[in-house]
């Protein structure tokens, strides 16, 4: 079966048999049924690449392998960072994936902190892969129920418009200060997946939007432009560069523009006719 | 606009309001002295209830003049400044943002209805107000830091004349995190709450184009009136009364001369006249340390009576009182280190570096080792900031005062000229400067 009718499967089966979660969806208006099935389909490609680059990632840690699993480290998260809107709704699998060490009493020594940045303390600030391989594993098995759940998952439409303006939150939250990766500083790379799983959510809506405030487009569209130039200044062969490269007068730029995108869509749900 | 309270006012359904309409009916079934009950009930409080403004919470500090207001208007209870970086590439973008701070506050300082918006939208206010600001003599002043200029070749030839990037006295020890800008917006008003709603207001109508650096709040004891009418100057953290020699803002001609930059200072550049230097310190304090220090040594290290704030040696003066600095010329009254006398040796030729004290308090928290992170948010205005506060901070280097405070953070800025009406704005005289 093709992934996407796979999806339709799973759509078909969680309007069946109600979905155990903690919000009340909202029935999609008829204009937004299109753009929230391709965004589907855009998480979904995601979190089936997650489980791909998660298993070369955990098998480096396993072979005891630093190095490699350092360089499949922050490749591997952007494929999570581009879809934490949804990710999220699953707040047990989020915790357990991304929760970083402030979230936990006793910080890098506390039992409760697993995950992607568990893993990345230990290569980065250990520089080893000892004592990782039951952390990586739990990683991969939470990367696959992750992917499992989506696929049944009706997609709230307020959470996937919404999700457009959360992303440039998270950005303008612990991206842009340098506080997420503080082992590795590979920021940039949560920072330009964030930024794609945003501007993806716009792009699908726009033809909705154009309709109704076309000056509210231009407006979205040149800040997504300017920051797109911005971090495109920070990319290198494999990525981007360590977070501490990145000059003062360009992260006021990012600073100012992401939480501008971030104020102007929040207005998206309103805009759309979503409670 | 009207801040007057209307029946159909928000605050009028509130719940003595409706204890009171409960009453009402209560008098009418079961007589007179259910009335009187219900009604001191209405008369107490409930433990959240809002505490009762003073009067002064619909009182307006005018927004247009050839000044902007609060530095030599008098100073509120609560003050907040905060310090942004701007994202200004051009002229045209630099305007937009002037504009945008003018509106805000301009409606911000006066008060009125917040707008309503569609409730599928997040809402255009913050609310914590209330549906209606009431005004709460809040100013906004908006000053420019040296780095404004110094990062834009289009702006740099303007640049105030002794306006330059805060350096490091000998006692500070600065945290870069708490220093400098490109805007610095001062907040004065009666209560912290409309200063934080305003400094709310502002980050998120100019979100795109200013990025918050750091912040501090402050506030001064608030004192009962006195009998005479008469006021006096606010107490610091170290209990002593700051701002008695101030020179007196009331006076006009004086203010000109000591604080604003103007026709008598020919080497400005004339965008910048009816502006003013601004010096922000954020000092702390070491209080437990002072509050272990006896009297006597207190009193000598300002120079002043702890209780009056009189100059020491006046028996039964007052803080307003003058100390006669030439008729002790060993400090046997006054030490010679007093930081008083430092601060203003009160001779002909140190005339010319009067400064005007604005400050407030802070208590930020606790430090690693469990002491107060107590101090004092130091705000002074001058004409010329390497005659006013740098020449005052270079013969207090070294004092006594020092082991108890370590200044570390804040930064030198301009207060802008003030908006003369509703065709005018902030920092038009700058822009349309630019060559
Ligand atoms: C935590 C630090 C400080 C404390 C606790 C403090 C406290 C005081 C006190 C109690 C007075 C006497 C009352 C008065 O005239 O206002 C005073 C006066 C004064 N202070 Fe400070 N001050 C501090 C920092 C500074 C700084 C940084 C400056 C400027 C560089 C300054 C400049 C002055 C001036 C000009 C006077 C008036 C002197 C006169 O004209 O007699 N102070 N200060």
């Amino acid at each position: 079966m093709t992934l996407a009718n796979r999806l339709k499967m799973g759509a078909l089966a969680a309007a069946l048999c109600a979905p155990g979660l903690a919000w009340a969806t909202q029935e999609a208006p008829l204009d937004l049924v299109q753009p929230i099935a391709d965004y589907k389909l855009y998480v979904a490609v995601h979190t089936e690449k997650l489980i791909a680059d998660a298993t070369k990632f955990v098998a480096a840690i396993k072979a005891g392998d630093t190095k490699t699993a350092k360089a499949l480290y922050a490749p591997t998260r952007m494929n999570y960072e581009a879809v934490e809107p949804v990710a999220e709704l699953f707040s047990d699998l989020d915790s357990a994936l991304d929760s970083r060490a402030d979230d936990h009493e006793k910080k890098e020594e506390d039992p409760g902190f697993t995950g992607f940045h568990r893993l990345e303390y230990g290569l980065w600030e250990k520089n080893s892969t000892q004592g990782l391989s039951e952390t990586a594993d739990k990683l991969l098995a939470d990367a696959k129920e992750l992917h499992a759940r989506i696929v049944k998952l009706t997609f709230p439409p307020e959470k996937v418009v919404g999700g457009a303006a959360a992303l440039m939150e998270e950005v303008a939250k612990t991206k842009i200060s340098g506080e997420e990766d503080r082992y590795s500083h590979t920021d940039l790379w949560d920072f330009k997946a964030n930024f794609d799983g945003s501007q993806k959510i716009f792009v699908l809506l726009e033809p909705v939007l154009a309709k109704k405030d076309p000056d509210f487009v231009k407006k979205v569209a040149e800040n997504f432009t300017v920051v797109d130039a911005t971090l495109a200044k920070y990319r290198t062969a494999e990525g981007y560069e360590p977070y501490d490269k990145l000059s003062e007068p360009d992260r006021t730029v990012l600073s100012a523009k992401v939480n501008a995108l971030a104020e102007d869509l929040s207005t998206l749900r309103g805009k759309l006719g979503l409670n | 606009m009207t801040t007057t309270k209307t029946p159909s006012c928000p605050f009028a359904a509130s719940r003595r309001g409706f204890l009171l309409g409960a009453g009402a009916i209560a008098a009418a079934g079961g007589g007179a002295g259910a009335a009187i009950a219900a009604e001191s009930e209405a008369a107490r409080p409930q433990v959240a209830d809002a505490p009762i403004a003073h009067s002064d919470a619909r009182r307006r500090t005018p927004f247009y003049g050839v000044h902007q207001a609060g530095v030599v208007t008098p100073r509120p209870a609560c003050g907040i400044v905060a310090a942004f970086d701007l994202v200004a590439a051009n002229p045209e973008e630099l305007q937009t943002l002037f504009r945008k701070l003018t509106e805000r506050i301009a409606f911000l300082t006066q008060g009125g209805r917040a707008p309503d918006r569609d409730p599928k939208l997040p809402p255009a206010d913050s609310g914590i107000l209330g549906p209606v600001i009431e005004p709460d003599e809040l100013t906004v002043t908006v000053s420019v830091g040296d780095s404004l200029f110094e990062d834009r070749a289009w702006l740099k030839p303007l640049k105030p004349k002794t306006l330059m990037r805060m350096a490091g006295f000998p006692n500070d020890a600065l945290v870069a995190r708490s220093c400098h800008g490109d805007v610095l917006l001062q907040f004065c008003a009666n209560s912290q709450p409309t200063n934080i709603h305003a400094l709310r207001d502002i980050i998120k109508n100019t979100s795109d184009s200013m990025v918050l650096r750091w912040r501090q709040e402050g506030s001064v004891p608030v004192v009962p009136p006195q009998p005479d009418g008469k006021s006096e100057s606010a107490r610091n953290f170290l209990g002593f009364r700051d701002g008695s020699a101030n020179p007196d803002s009331n006076d006009d001609a004086l203010m000109e001369k000591i604080v604003w930059v103007g026709a008598g200072d020919p080497d400005e550049p004339k965008w910048a006249h009816g502006g003013s230097y601004q010096v922000v310190r954020l000092i702390r304090m070491l209080v437990e340390d002072w509050d272990r220090t006896p009297l006597g040594e207190q009193e000598r290290i300002f120079g002043r009576e702890k209780w009056s704030g009189a100059p020491l040696g006046v028996l039964g003066g007052s803080e307003h009182d003058i100390p006669d600095y030439a008729a002790d010329p060993k400090g046997d009254l006054t030490p010679l280190t007093a930081h008083m006398r430092l601060a203003n040796p009160r001779r002909p030729e140190t005339e010319a570096n009067l400064i005007v004290r604005r400050g407030f308090n802070f208590s930020n928290g606790v430090t690693k080792s469990g002491h107060l992170e107590d101090g004092l948010l130091f705000l002074s205005y001058q004409a010329d900031l390497a005659q006013g506060f740098l020449a005052v901070q270079s013969r207090l280097n070294g004092e006594p005062l020092e082991e108890y405070i370590k200044p570390f953070g804040g930064g030198y800025f301009f207060v802008l000229p003030g908006v003369r009406d509703e065709s005018d704005y902030l920092g038009r005289s700058l822009i349309e400067a630019i060559a």
